[in-house]
């Protein structure tokens, strides 16, 4: 994949103060997912700000896709329409009175015609799951939709890369797994995300690959499970060794686990310890996954789920939790659905995924991907599209 | 607290939908016609109409209504009472002369004077508050550019509302901090308790600033500033109740002013 963003040996200090960022070179590839970690102080959002030309490094050279940033007025506009940036602090990014004016900023900005802002507005709001949120004032929102709002903000000027410094840092455990959902959604349409935190639980699973940032340099650049893996190093970064990794430290150390499978998620956890103690190969049927179109699927939902007794359900994206919302359906996950729900399967159990768009194929290809590497074969079947079956009940994710 | 519950109810009441034009019309109309009026009855009746309006079809909590209320009520009376004693004419109604060379007098000229005064503050009150309580600000800053406010006034306007709340909050914490170290136990300590606070808040303000210009060049500030756009039309449904009320106050006042004397010492 092509580079889109790099630096070249850059340095900054601030006026009067100390060196903050030492001489750091790096790349981000298109799609890729970076989490940048490190301790507060490390630099982490003056590097951040580089991006998309808010500081200007003092030596050094910032790329974006391949062409050296220029700090001109024209050139400065290009660079911040496609680098998105989200500041950690909703409350200092929304500088409207309105979540509509908040939005259409951007997209005004640019020069858009109206019917255009418009729509960019729409879109963008549809997307954080706010339609309908047009004419509240930011006081009147939660911290996680002032979050939202902020981040519509961003997508309403459709950039490639989106930045976002330190995106769950005011937010609830439910709000943060919410809002790195979202990334993950849009990352999947095609967005470089890059995000800076000091929660390596959140990075671990979450990042392609993870920088590891101390005193202004790069300290480690890898995959998260080897910038996470090495104990000493991220005792030197102040941080901490993801739960996960540090249990099959352990596990590898008491000879229990292979040393090179390293677990990321509590699915990678359970085949490991299932491997321990069944050997490979499980003795029962796997369950069925079954997967719902919402933007295509308006059929009610709640009978099917009725007729079905263990069925679990999870929401993947930000309108399929306002669909099983508007139902009323009792939603079982929100967040990791995909693992959850393999991991039922492999209990035997089915699931139903209610999910938008592009994620449907995310999930087929998830299992398929996980199928292959297990030798476990679970079944992905569409929920029978309207019209074609007879009726919902009597579909049976064929 | 109040000014915090002011916002949310403009924001929350069952007149949100109605289009801002036609509250105007409504209230700067009877704030217009109770100044105006040549007798108290007007003024009463406008306000005790517009308040009912307010508590019974607009759902605004009464509780909330008589607070509101209540702040312009004392400063009134106060008023009333001094203008009782200054202005004279007319038989004396009321005498008190505490001792020789010195007294307070009423006469009926004060007391009509008095009660006129307290009618057109209580409708024009009311006639403002019908507005306040009913179209939140930012409804009205789209009005204001139709009116040819300059733009960058109504930009900064903008910006101000957005971060009066923050500030107001910020400041809440800081005085909530103080107060639970006992910063404001003794007066020497509140005075140097509050001018810390203004300085925290000045110093937050100021880097509030540079965030703020942070986050429009973040998105490519160019000098525009986007208005939100009108989503209700204007609709006969309210525009007709609103025209009749008002065409009803003029009429009361036609009515008055027709009257005989007899009746006018009255009313």
């Amino acid at each position: 994949m092509s580079i889109i963003l790099e630096a070249r040996d850059v340095r900054y200090r601030y006026p009067g103060g100390p060196e903050i960022i030492r001489g750091i070179s790096f790349h981000i590839r298109k799609g890729e997912k970076i989490a940048l970690v490190g301790p507060n102080g490390a630099g982490k959002s003056t590097l951040l700000q580089m991006f998309n030309g808010m500081v200007r490094p003092d030596s050094g050279t910032m790329l974006f896709d391949n062409r050296p940033l220029q700090y001109d007025r024209a050139s400065l506009r290009m660079i911040r329409q496609r680098v998105g940036y989200v500041l950690q602090n909703a409350d200092r990014q929304i500088i409207a009175p309105t979540v509509w004016q908040d939005v259409a900023f951007g997209p005004a900005n640019l020069g858009y015609d109206g019917e255009t802002v418009r729509n960019k507005v729409a879109e963008a709001l549809r997307h954080v799951g706010l339609t309908g949120f047009d004419r509240r004032p930011p006081h009147h929102l939660s911290g996680g939709e002032k979050k939202r709002v902020a981040i519509a903000g961003v997508l309403a000027m459709d950039p490639d890369v989106l930045v976002f410094d330190e995106p769950t840092s005011d937010l609830d455990p439910a709000g943060s797994e919410d809002i790195m959902e979202l990334l993950d959604e849009l990352n999947h349409e095609g967005k470089t995300v890059v995000i800076s935190t000091h929660d390596v639980e959140l990075a671990y699973p979450w990042a392609d690959r993870a920088i590891l940032l101390l005193d202004g340099g790069i300290l480690k650049e890898d995959r998260p499970e080897v910038t996470f893996g090495n104990p000493g190093l991220v005792r030197k970064a102040h941080l901490s060794v993801p739960a996960f990794l540090d249990l099959s430290l352990e596990l590898s150390r008491r000879s229990y686990a292979q040393p090179d499978r390293k677990p990321r998620s509590v699915l990678d956890m359970v085949e490991i310890i299932e491997n321990l103690l069944h050997g490979t190969g499980w003795n029962h049927t796997p369950g069925t996954i079954t997967v719902c179109n919402v933007d295509e699927d308006d059929r009610s939902l709640s009978g099917y789920i009725a007729s079905r007794e263990h069925l679990a359900v999870g929401t993947m994206g930000t309108r399929a939790k306002q669909r099983a919302q508007k139902e009323g359906l009792v939603v079982d996950f929100t967040y990791g659905v995909i693992d959850k729900c393999i991991l039922r399967a492999l209990r035997g159990l089915d699931s139903l995924v209610l999910t938008t768009g592009s994620m449907t194929e995310r999930v087929v290809s998830r299992v398929d991907a996980y199928g292959k590497e297990s030798g476990n074969v679970i079944r992905v079947v569409p929920l029978a599209p309207a019209g074609k079956g007879p009726s919902i009940e009597d579909v049976d994710g064929e | 607290m109040l000014e915090q519950l002011l916002d949310s109810v403009a924001q929350q009441n069952a007149f949100r939908c109605v289009h801002p034009g036609t509250k105007l019309f409504l209230g700067l109309g009877s704030l217009l016609i109770c100044l105006v009026a040549p007798s108290p009855l007007v003024p009463l009746v406008s306000g005790i109409v517009l308040s009912l309006v307010l508590i019974g079809p607009a759902h605004i909590p009464p509780v909330t209504y008589g607070k509101v209320l209540l702040g312009p009520a004392v400063f009134t009376v106060i008023s009333v009472v001094i203008l009782l004693f200054l202005v004279g004419g007319g038989e004396v109604v009321w005498q008190f002369s505490p001792f020789a060379g010195f007294s307070l007098t009423i006469t009926e000229g004060a007391v009509r004077e008095g009660v006129l005064v307290l009618c057109r503050v209580f409708g024009c009150s009311v006639s403002l508050f019908f507005i306040v309580l009913t179209t939140p600000l930012t409804d009205l800053f789209n009005g204001m550019k139709r009116v040819r406010v300059p733009v960058e006034l109504i930009d900064l306007m903008m910006i101000t509302y957005r971060y009066i709340f923050i500030a107001y909050d910020l400041a809440g914490e800081i005085w909530r901090a103080q107060v639970m170290r006992l910063g404001y136990r003794r007066p020497v300590e509140a005075v140097r308790s509050f001018s810390m606070l203004s300085g925290m808040l000045f110093i937050s303000s100021w880097n509030a600033g540079e965030d703020l210009v942070r986050a429009m060049d973040s998105r490519c500030y160019n000098g525009v500033f986007p208005s939100l756009e009108q989503a209700e039309p204007v609709s006969l449904r309210s525009v007709i109740p609103a025209v009749l009320f008002l065409a009803f106050l003029i009429g009361l006042c036609g009515v008055v002013l027709m009257a005989p004397d007899g009746v006018m010492t009255v009313i």
